[in-house]
C-alpha cells in the first residue's frame, strides 16, 4: 500500500473504501443516518402512544372556541374599548378618509386629467414608449367600461403604496443602520415574503372587520416587506471604499447617510418601490374579498358566478395597470445611473418638467370638465363580456370533451384530478403522521441546515396540532402536483432558452408580462378552459410559477463559468455531456433557488384556487370570510402560514443565507 | 543632449530632498517641523485586543503564534516614526504587512489599540469627535486605492465634496473644485460621472478631491496599485511634480519598491506589522538592515539609487586636482557615464573640497554589489 506511487493510489481510491465508508463520508447520507436512528427510537414510542395514521386527536388543540370568543369580543368592543377608540379607530378613520380623498381627487381630475397626468409622468420618468403604453392602457380601461373600478383600485393603491413605502423605508433604514435590528428584521421579512397573500386577510378582518381599512392594512403588511428588505440591503451594501473615503473627509453621520449611503442605495430603493407597487396591486386585487372595491371586486364577483367575460373585462385593466406601473418604475431605475445629458434637453429636466406636467394636466382636466365629461363617456365603451362568454360557451361545447385523439380540456382536468391529484392526496392522507414529519425533516436537513429542518418540522407539526391535517394534506397534494409539472416544464424550457439566444429573446417579453400580473388574474383563463375544480387551481399555479422557474433556470445555466464549459468542450464532450456533467451541477444553486421560488409561488396560487373549487385550506379561508366564521378562516390561515414556512424551509438551500450576507 | 541631461536634470530634485533629510538627521529635530509623531503604536484586531500591547510575553510572539494563542491579529506592532514637514514619507511592505492599517490609524479611520500619536504636537488619540472631524476635514486628506468616488456625482461635485462637507457655499466650492480639476489635468471632463472615466482619470479625481480641501498632509493608500503600469508611471510623476510645486507633506503607502524609491524621501519598510528599516532610498538599498530587506532590494538597479558618495574611495596623491568633477549626490549611473566619457577617474566635489575619487572599479563594485569592506579584505 505505502509503496504505491501517488498516481496509482489515487487511481484506485474509488474502489478501495467500502460502500459504507463512502456513504458515511457523504454529508447528506450521514444526516439521514442520524435521522433514521432517531426515528427508530421515537417512532415505536409515538406509535404505541398515539397510533399511526392521520394526526392523532390527542395531539390537537381546538382553537375554534377561543378564536370565536376573541372574534366575538372584538366585535362587541370595537366601539368601546380604548384600544379601538383611541388607536385602531383613528387608524381606520384615517385610512377611510385618505382613500376617499384620493378617490375624489381622481374623480375631480376626470378621465382626461388622470390619463394626461399618468401619461406625462410616465413620459418624464420612463420615456416615450412607456408613456404611450400608459395612454393606451388607461384608454382601454375606459373603453371596457371599467373606469370607475379602475379609479377605485388606483385610489386604494396610491394610499397603500405611500403607506407601504413609508413603513418599509423606515424599517429598512433602521435595519440598514443597526446591525442588531437587521438581524431581527431579516428572517421576519424573508418569511413574510414567502407567505401566500391569503394568510394576511383573516387577521386584519378580525381586528378591523370587512371594509377598506382591513383591505388597505392587509395590502400594506403584504407590500411593505420588499421595500424594507431592499432598503436595508441597499444601505448595507454600499461600497465600503466610498464610505471610508467619505469618513476620511470628516463627514458627520448625517452627511454620510444623506450624501453617500442613500444615494448609493438608489437602485435598491427603486427596485424596492417597484416590488412594493407590484405586490400592493396584487394584494389590492385579492383584498376585494375583504372589502376593497374596484377591479378585484369585479373579478371576484364574476368568478363567483363563473362569468368569464365579466371577469376578463375587469382583469384586462388590472394587467394593464400592472404593466404600466412596473415598466415606469423599472425604467426609472434603469435611467438612474445614466448620464443626465442623455435624458433630453435641459428644459425638460428638474422642477421645470414637473411644473410643466402639472400645468398640462390641469389644462387637460379643465378641458375635460368644460366638455362636461369627467367619467369615461358611456358611448365610447365596448362590452366584451358577452362575446367572451359566447366564445367560452363555444369552447365548452367544442373543446371541453370529445375532441378526437387529444381529448377535451375538461377531460384533461378530470384525468389530472383522478390520476394525479387524487392518488397523491390519498397517499399523503394515508401516510402515518410521523412519517410525514420524518420526510419533511429529512428533506429539509439534507438540502439545508438543522435549523431549517427544525423550523420545517415544527411548522408541519403545528398543522397537525391545529387539527387541519386533512385539508392541509389536500392542499399539499395540489402543491406537489403543480410543482412537479412546473419544474418539468420550467427546467425544460429554461434549458432550451439557455441554449438558444433566439428562444430567450422571444420568451423574455412574455415572461416579463407574466411576471407582472397579479395572481388573481391567472384564475380567469383556467376557469374558462377547465371549468372549476382542483385541476384548474393547479393549472393556474403552474402558469403563475412557470415564468420565475424558467427565468432562474436560464440565468443559472447562463452564469455557469464559461471556462469550465470551454474546458469540457475542449475535452471533446458532447452538448448533452456538457449540460449533464458541467452546466447542471454548476448551476445547482440556481436550480435549487428555482425550486424554492416555484414552491412559494405555486402555494400562493393553489391557496387562491380555493375560489375556483380548489377546496382545502383556501376554501376554508374563503368560507370563513363569506360566512363570518372567522375561527375557521383563521385556523386555515395559520395552517397556510405553517405550510408556506414548511415548504420554503424544506427547499431552502444553505446558499441563500450565505449569498445574502455579502449583498 | 542626452549626455548633458542626466547631470543637470535628474539629480536636482534628489539634492533638494537630501538636504531636507540631511538637516533632520544632523540637527536635533525641531518639534514644529514634525507633522506626525508616532510612538509605539499598536493596532490589534480581535477579542480583548487592548491587553496584547501591555503583555510583555504576548508582544514577543510571532504573528502566527499570537493568532493561535489569543485569536488576535496584530496588524501594527510597536511602530514609531516621525513624518517631517515637506517630506514624502513612504511606508512600504507586502500585502498584509500592516501598512494600510497604519496609515488609517493616522487619522483614526481605524482606532489604534495603544501608543502615542501626535499631529503638530497635538495628541490625536485624545481628540473628541468634533476635533477629529476637523482634523480629517482640513488637515489630512486621503487618496484611496479604489478611489472611493461617489458614482452618482459628476467629477466636479466629487472634487467639491470635501468642501461641501465643510459647509463651503456652493459657488465657492465649485470654483475651487474647478481649479483642482484643472490642476490634475482633467479640464473638460467636469461633468462626467466617475463611471465614464478610466482608472487613471478616476484617481486624478481622487487626488483633486484630496487637494481641494488644501490639507496640511496628503495620505496616499496604494493609490496607483489598481492602475496600468504606464498610467501608474504618469501618476507617480504627477505626484512628484505636485510635491515639487507645493512642498506638501505626504505619507505614501505602496507595495511597489520601484515606486517607493522613485518618490520617497524616506522609506519605512514594514513586515508583519513592524518597521524593519527606516531610511532614505539610498540607505535601504545600500545598507539593508537584515536579510529580509536585502532580499527585498536585491533586484533594484543599485546604480539608479546609490550616489557617488557611497561609491567613492579616498583620493590618493594628485588625484584631487585633476579629472571630471561630480556633485556628491550624483547617481552612480550618471557617474559611470561621466567616467566612461572622460576615460579616467572623476572627483567627487562638495564645492571646492574634494571628498573622494570614483574610478571604474569603484563604480563597478556598486553595480556588482561588492561592498567596500569586501574589496579591502
Amino acid at each position: 500500500m505505502t509503496a504505491a506511487t501517488p498516481t496509482a493510489s489515487s487511481a484506485t481510491v474509488p474502489d478501495q473504501p467500502g460502500a459504507l465508508q463512502t456513504a458515511l463520508q457523504s454529508r447528506g447520507l450521514r444526516k439521514i443516518l442520524v435521522l433514521a436512528v432517531a426515528a427508530a427510537v421515537l417512532v415505536p414510542l409515538a406509535h404505541a402512544k398515539w397510533s399511526s395514521g392521520t394526526w392523532p386527536s390527542d395531539l390537537t388543540v381546538d382553537l375554534t372556541g377561543p378564536l370565536g370568543r376573541t372574534s366575538d369580543w372584538i366585535i362587541d368592543n370595537r366601539d368601546s374599548h380604548p384600544l379601538f377608540v383611541y388607536f385602531l379607530g383613528h387608524l381606520s378613520n384615517a385610512v377611510v378618509i385618505s382613500v376617499r380623498a384620493v378617490y375624489q381627487l381622481l374623480l375631480l381630475l376626470g378621465w382626461t386629467g388622470v390619463t394626461a397626468g399618468v401619461t406625462l409622468v410616465a413620459w418624464r420618468v420612463a420615456g416615450v414608449r412607456i408613456a404611450a403604453t400608459a395612454l393606451i392602457s388607461f384608454a382601454v380601461s375606459g373603453a371596457l367600461d371599467m373606469w370607475l373600478p379602475t379609479m377605485q383600485t388606483l385610489a386604494l393603491m396610491i394610499v397603500a403604496v405611500i403607506a407601504s413605502v413609508a413603513v418599509g423605508a423606515l424599517l429598512g433604514l433602521a435595519g440598514g443602520l443597526s446591525e442588531r435590528l437587521f438581524k431581527i428584521l431579516r428572517p421576519v421579512l424573508d418569511t413574510m415574503q414567502v407567505l401566500p397573500a391569503f394568510a394576511y386577510l383573516l387577521p386584519v378582518v378580525l381586528i378591523f372587520g370587512i371594509g377598506v381599512p382591513a383591505a388597505l392594512l392587509a395590502t400594506v403588511v403584504y407590500a411593505a416587506p420588499p421595500m424594507a428588505r431592499l432598503t436595508a440591503l441597499g444601505l448595507r451594501g454600499a461600497d465600503p471604499g466610498v464610505l471610508e473615503a467619505v469618513a476620511s473627509l470628516g463627514a458627520t453621520g448625517r452627511q454620510r447617510l444623506l450624501t453617500a449611503r442613500l444615494p448609493l442605495a438608489r437602485k435598491e430603493l427603486l427596485l424596492g418601490l417597484n416590488q412594493t407597487i407590484m405586490m400592493a396591486l396584487s394584494m389590492a386585487v385579492i383584498a376585494s374579498m375583504i372589502g376593497a372595491a374596484g377591479l378585484g371586486d369585479r373579478v371576484y364577483q364574476a368568478l363567483a358566478s363563473v362569468d368569464v367575460g365579466a371577469a376578463l373585462a375587469a382583469a384586462v385593466p388590472i394587467v394593464l395597470l400592472a404593466i404600466v406601473m412596473d415598466r415606469t418604475t423599472a425604467a426609472a431605475g434603469e435611467r438612474m445611473g445614466a448620464d443626465p445629458a442623455a435624458r433630453g434637453p435641459e428644459l425638460l429636466r428638474g422642477w421645470r418638467a414637473w411644473a410643466g406636467i402639472a400645468v398640462l394636466t390641469a389644462l387637460v382636466t379643465a378641458a375635460g370638465r368644460l366638455a362636461g365629461s369627467t367619467v369615461w363617456p358611456s358611448g365610447w365603451t365596448v362590452a366584451i363580456a358577452r362575446p367572451v362568454n359566447d366564445f367560452k360557451e363555444w369552447m365548452v361545447d367544442h373543446l371541453y370533451s370529445g375532441v378526437p385523439v387529444v381529448g377535451g380540456t375538461a377531460d384533461w382536468a378530470a384525468h389530472f384530478t383522478s390520476w394525479v391529484l387524487d392518488p397523491l392526496r390519498d397517499g399523503l392522507t394515508a401516510l402515518p403522521w410521523w412519517g410525514a414529519l420524518l420526510i419533511v425533516a429529512a428533506l429539509a436537513w439534507v438540502i439545508g441546515t438543522w435549523r431549517t429542518a427544525l423550523t420545517a418540522t415544527l411548522a408541519m407539526a403545528a398543522i397537525g396540532v391545529l387539527g387541519v391535517w386533512k385539508p392541509s394534506m389536500n392542499t399539499l397534494s395540489q402543491v406537489l402536483a403543480a410543482l412537479a409539472v412546473t419544474l418539468v416544464l420550467g427546467f425544460a424550457v429554461g434549458i432550451l432558452a439557455a441554449g438558444s439566444k433566439r428562444l430567450e429573446a422571444i420568451l423574455r417579453p412574455v415572461l416579463d408580462v407574466m411576471q407582472t400580473m397579479p395572481q388573481f388574474v391567472y384564475l380567469i383563463p383556467v376557469v374558462a378552459l377547465f371549468a372549476v375544480g382542483r385541476a384548474p387551481a393547479a393549472a393556474a399555479a403552474v402558469v403563475y410559477a412557470l415564468p420565475a422557474v424558467i427565468r432562474i433556470t436560464t440565468q443559472g445555466l447562463r452564469q455557469v463559468d464559461p471556462a469550465a464549459m470551454e474546458s469540457a468542450r475542449s475535452l471533446g464532450a458532447t452538448r448533452w455531456q456538457t449540460l449533464r456533467q458541467v452546466q447542471l451541477p454548476l448551476a445547482r444553486p440556481a436550480l435549487l433557488l428555482a425550486v424554492n421560488q416555484g414552491v412559494v409561488l405555486v402555494l400562493a396560487v393553489v391557496i387562491i384556487g380555493g375560489l375556483v373549487g380548489g377546496g382545502a385550506l383556501g376554501y376554508d379561508v374563503v368560507t370563513g370570510l363569506a360566512t363570518g366564521d372567522l375561527a375557521l378562516g383563521l385556523v386555515a390561515g395559520v395552517a397556510i402560514v405553517c405550510l408556506g414556512l414548511m415548504l420554503d424551509r424544506v427547499t431552502q438551500p444553505t446558499q441563500r443565507r450565505t449569498t445574502g450576507k455579502g449583498a | 543632449m542626452a549626455a548633458a541631461a542626466p547631470e543637470a536634470g535628474i539629480p536636482q530634485p534628489r539634492e533638494a530632498a537630501d538636504n531636507l533629510t540631511a538637516k533632520d538627521v544632523r540637527d536635533s529635530p525641531d518639534p514644529r517641523d514634525v507633522v506626525f509623531s508616532v510612538r509605539n503604536l499598536w493596532k490589534v484586531f480581535g477579542p480583548k485586543a487592548e491587553r496584547i500591547p501591555e503583555d510583555d510575553e504576548l508582544t514577543g510572539l510571532s504573528a502566527q503564534e499570537l493568532r493561535e494563542r489569543t485569536g488576535c491579529t496584530a496588524a501594527v506592532r510597536d511602530v514609531s516614526f516621525d513624518v517631517h514637514k515637506g517630506e514624502v514619507f513612504v511606508v512600504m511592505g507586502l500585502s498584509g504587512s500592516g501598512k494600510s492599517t497604519l496609515v488609517r490609524c493616522l487619522t483614526r479611520l481605524i482606532e489604534p489599540t495603544s501608543g502615542g500619536l501626535d499631529m503638530d504636537g497635538e495628541d490625536v488619540r485624545a481628540m473628541d469627535k468634533t476635533k477629529l472631524r476637523e482634523l480629517r476635514r482640513r488637515r489630512a486628506a486621503m487618496v484611496f486605492q479604489h478611489f472611493g468616488l461617489l458614482p452618482h456625482r459628476s467629477v466636479i461635485d466629487n472634487v467639491a465634496y470635501g468642501l461641501e462637507i465643510q459647509g463651503v457655499p456652493r459657488a465657492e466650492r465649485r470654483e475651487r473644485a474647478a481649479e483642482m480639476v484643472e490642476k490634475v489635468g482633467l479640464a473638460g471632463l467636469e461633468n462626467r460621472r466617475p463611471g465614464q472615466l478610466s482608472g487613471g482619470q478616476q484617481q486624478r479625481v481622487g487626488l483633486a478631491r484630496a487637494l481641494a480641501v488644501d490639507p496640511e498632509v496628503l495620505l496616499f493608500d496604494e493609490p496607483f496599485s489598481a492602475l496600468d503600469p504606464l498610467i501608474r508611471r504618469d501618476m507617480q510623476e504627477e505626484v512628484v511634480r505636485l510635491h515639487e510645486d507645493e512642498g506638501r507633506t505626504m505619507v505614501f503607502i505602496t507595495h511597489d519598491l520601484a515606486e517607493a524609491l522613485r518618490i520617497g524621501d524616506r522609506i519605512a519598510l514594514m513586515r508583519d506589522g513592524k518597521i524593519v528599516q527606516l531610511g532614505t532610498p539610498e540607505e535601504i538599498v545600500g545598507s539593508p538592515a537584515d536579510e529580509y530587506v536585502r532580499d527585498f532590494v536585491q533586484d533594484v538597479p543599485r546604480e539608479q539609487v546609490l550616489t557617488v558618495r557611497r561609491a567613492m574611495r579616498p583620493a590618493e596623491g594628485g588625484e584631487t586636482e585633476t579629472g571630471a568633477a561630480l556633485a556628491p549626490d550624483t547617481l552612480v549611473a550618471d557617474a559611470i557615464e561621466a567616467v566612461a566619457r572622460s576615460g579616467g577617474a572623476a572627483r567627487v566635489m562638495d564645492g571646492k573640497r574634494c571628498l573622494g575619487i570614483v574610478d571604474s572599479t569603484c563604480l563597478l563594485n556598486i553595480v556588482a554589489r561588492i561592498d567596500a569592506g569586501e574589496v579591502a579584505a
